[in-house]
């Protein structure tokens, strides 16, 4: 497993916008990557789950996969997860 | 085909039939049998791509940096989304519940968890996804809804029932009719229907399975009823109606210009009735003297947050100031009964209509209720304007008000801040109001009969159900003697007094109000000219005589015989 640890700056958190970008990308890859945020988990390419993550400005927030592609994925996924806005 | 209904605002409009909320009135909630459970995941799968091809096909328009385009991106987004598939289709399953109120209850749930995150993007968003659900599950029921926002051929809405708040976010230039399955003929949504001049029925039991969207009709609220899918002969003969009617519309404007005068010259004050800025500024257009109740809740209608001081005095002085001197009445937050306001936490009522509503409520929430006197005192430094409570039902409420006024003035004088004097009334609405005005007249300076519901609360009937409205009419001997208890006790105590409620829009009425004499009367804006036509072309003296014989009648059918037979 590959794990990483991030905090979200974006002002007004990853609300919808932000949100369904970070899903797109997170379907790119054939593992499953996992945000776990306020104690609760959600697939990175659910916009459904990842929505009522509660994923405001200043939460850190943890970014996990398994499987071949794990590292390349949380990588994208966290960096996204940093610089969108 | 037509379909007969109650008229509550006359006209005829031709349009495209359009369900509005179809999914929230017409749900099954019954478990289904275990063999349907497959039928309804197709129906599922396949509303699923309907709505799809649908949005993608809206996207498609928009460019890619808009922000709809990312909205609808978003929405698309869930609609594919593995996980809520799943959860749909087992609730399906396991709860055996149809496809549409699977749905809705998978969407209720996502809405409810986003609002519970307490943050105002996301709270926004469970709205969108509110809506998105609802969308969903009209596709489920093969209507697929178009959605309001993106009309552009005249539509004539078709829903269960509406309520203000929904009306007020409606696209009223591509309304051209409403049709209601239920609400009654002084519910608030009439109300506003008639004030936008949008032809408007209820109580029209249609069938919506037999109307689909996008059915042609024509509405002829002048005689009550819905054409379905009109043959060329029906349709010419409406238009030569609506021909006839625009033109008899066109001949009232000759009244514009002129005062409220009987033929001997006995003159009133015709006001309107208004409930925002926009109508005020084109009340010195339509031809009335002044505004004779602004409805200030409906500035809070869909606002997500209440109005400030500053926001709300900045409202007034921008009334004043194109009223350039005319009458301007304020009527304070009318809040309660059918009015709700997603904006404050009002606790849920039995009974609502009898309970905190008008200065009730205001006078529970003294913050609120100060915010609003304390606009109104600093607004009239710049112009008169007189203030009204609604629901007042003793003197004791109105000593409790002039209390927080006498605090209010203070605390501006403390803070230097200017203010002007303000005429006070109150609307006269309940029997008790009417059995204790003279201990309230010595505080008043005027008076404001509300007959809608003064007919309501003396004759214990419901104002929204049809049924009763027609039953218990605003026209009819109890309520006519109210009226005239308190016009009589109003003019000996020299106070002026007017009447604001749906009785005076009727130009069949205005003879029999004016000859019971009435100063003023405050009508809905669409009705003012015909009012008016209807005051200039008679006599004072034959309404006097008129009033005096509908006076004596002791049943409804000799009344409205007595007022239909007046000309």
């Amino acid at each position: 497993m590959y794990e990483k640890f991030v905090t979200i700056t974006a002002k007004h958190g990853i609300h919808t916008r932000p949100a369904a970008l970070l899903v797109k990308e997170a379907k790119t890859f054939n593992c499953d990557v996992l945000v776990e945020c306020n104690g609760k988990q959600a697939s990175a390419k659910s916009l459904f789950k990842l929505q009522t993550l509660g994923l405001y400005h200043g939460v850190t927030v943890r970014v996990f996969a398994d499987g071949e592609e794990a590292q390349d994925a949380v990588e994208k996924v966290s960096t996204l997860l940093i610089t969108l806005s | 085909m037509s379909i007969t209904g109650i008229i509550v605002s006359s006209g005829i409009a031709f349009g495209q039939a359009l369900h509005l909320n179809y999914t929230k009135n017409y749900l099954d909630y019954r478990p289904i049998p275990l063999a349907r459970i497959p039928q309804q995941q197709t129906k599922f799968f396949k509303a699923l791509q309907e709505l799809q091809q649908q949005l993608s096909h809206s996207q498609a328009k928009l460019s890619a940096e808009c922000e709809n385009y990312q909205l609808i991106e978003a929405d698309l987004l869930l609609l594919q989304d593995e996980e809520l598939i799943e959860q749909v289709k087992d609730t399906i399953r396991t709860l055996q519940l149809s496809a549409s109120v699977a749905v809705e209850r998978i969407f209720a749930h996502q809405a409810n968890e986003l609002e519970s995150l307490d943050d105002p993007y996301l709270a926004n968003r469970a709205q969108d996804v509110r809506s998105l659900g609802q969308r969903l599950v009209s596709a489920i029921h093969g209507h697929l809804d178009q959605g309001l926002d993106k009309l552009t051929a005249p539509t004539i809405l078709l829903a269960q029932d509406l309520t203000p708040a929904e009306f007020a976010l409606l696209p009223k230039e591509h309304i051209s009719g409403i049709v209601l399955k239920t609400g009654g003929l002084t519910s608030h949504t009439a109300i506003l229907a008639k004030a936008a001049g949008i032809p408007a029925i209820l109580s029209c039991q249609f069938d919506a399975e037999f109307i689909p969207n996008g059915t042609p009709l024509v509405l002829d609220a002048l005689n009550g009823e819905l054409w379905v899918k009109p043959t060329p002969e029906q349709q010419a003969r409406l238009t030569v109606t609506l021909h006839h009617e625009q033109v008899r519309r066109a001949a009232l404007e000759d009244y514009k210009n002129v005062p409220a005068q009987t033929l001997d010259g006995h003159q009133i004050s015709l006001l309107a009735n208004v409930g925002n800025l926009n109508d005020i500024t084109h009340v010195s257009d339509a031809g009335a003297d002044g505004i004779g109740l602004f409805r200030t809740e409906f500035m809070l209608m869909n606002a997500r947050t209440l109005p400030d001081e500053k926001a709300q005095y900045s409202l007034y002085c921008e009334a004043l100031h194109a009223l350039v001197g005319k009458t301007f009445t304020i009527r304070t937050l009318d809040i309660g009964a059918d009015k709700e306001l997603p904006c404050l936490y009002q606790e849920v009522e039995e009974n609502p209509a009898l309970g905190l509503r008008g200065v009730r409520y205001t006078l529970a929430h003294p913050e609120l209720f100060k915010t609003q006197l304390r606009a109104t005192l600093r607004a009239a430094n710049h112009g008169p304007i007189r203030l009204m409570f609604p629901m007042v039902n003793q003197v004791e409420e109105l000593e409790q008000i002039f209390q927080l006024i006498a605090e209010c003035q203070d605390a501006l004088e403390e803070e230097e801040k200017g203010y002007g004097e303000l005429s006070y009334g109150i609307v006269v609405e309940t029997p008790a109001a009417v059995l204790n005005l003279s201990a309230m007249l010595p505080k008043l300076d005027f008076v404001s009969i509300g007959t809608n519901d003064l007919t309501q609360y003396a004759m214990a009937a419901d104002r929204t159900n049809p049924q009763l409205t027609r039953d218990y009419p605003s026209l009819s001997p109890a309520i006519l003697a109210l009226i005239k208890m308190t016009i009589s006790q109003a003019k000996s105590a020299g106070v002026k007094v007017s009447l604001c409620g749906e009785l005076a829009s009727s130009p069949l009425m205005v003879p029999l109000l004016v000859g019971m004499g009435l100063d003023e009367l405050s009508v809905n804006l669409n009705s003012l000219l015909e009012v008016k036509a209807a005051i200039c072309q008679g006599d004072f003296e034959r309404f006097s005589a008129l009033a005096h014989t509908a006076l004596q009648q002791d049943r409804i059918a000799t009344l409205q015989q007595c007022i239909t037979s007046y000309k």
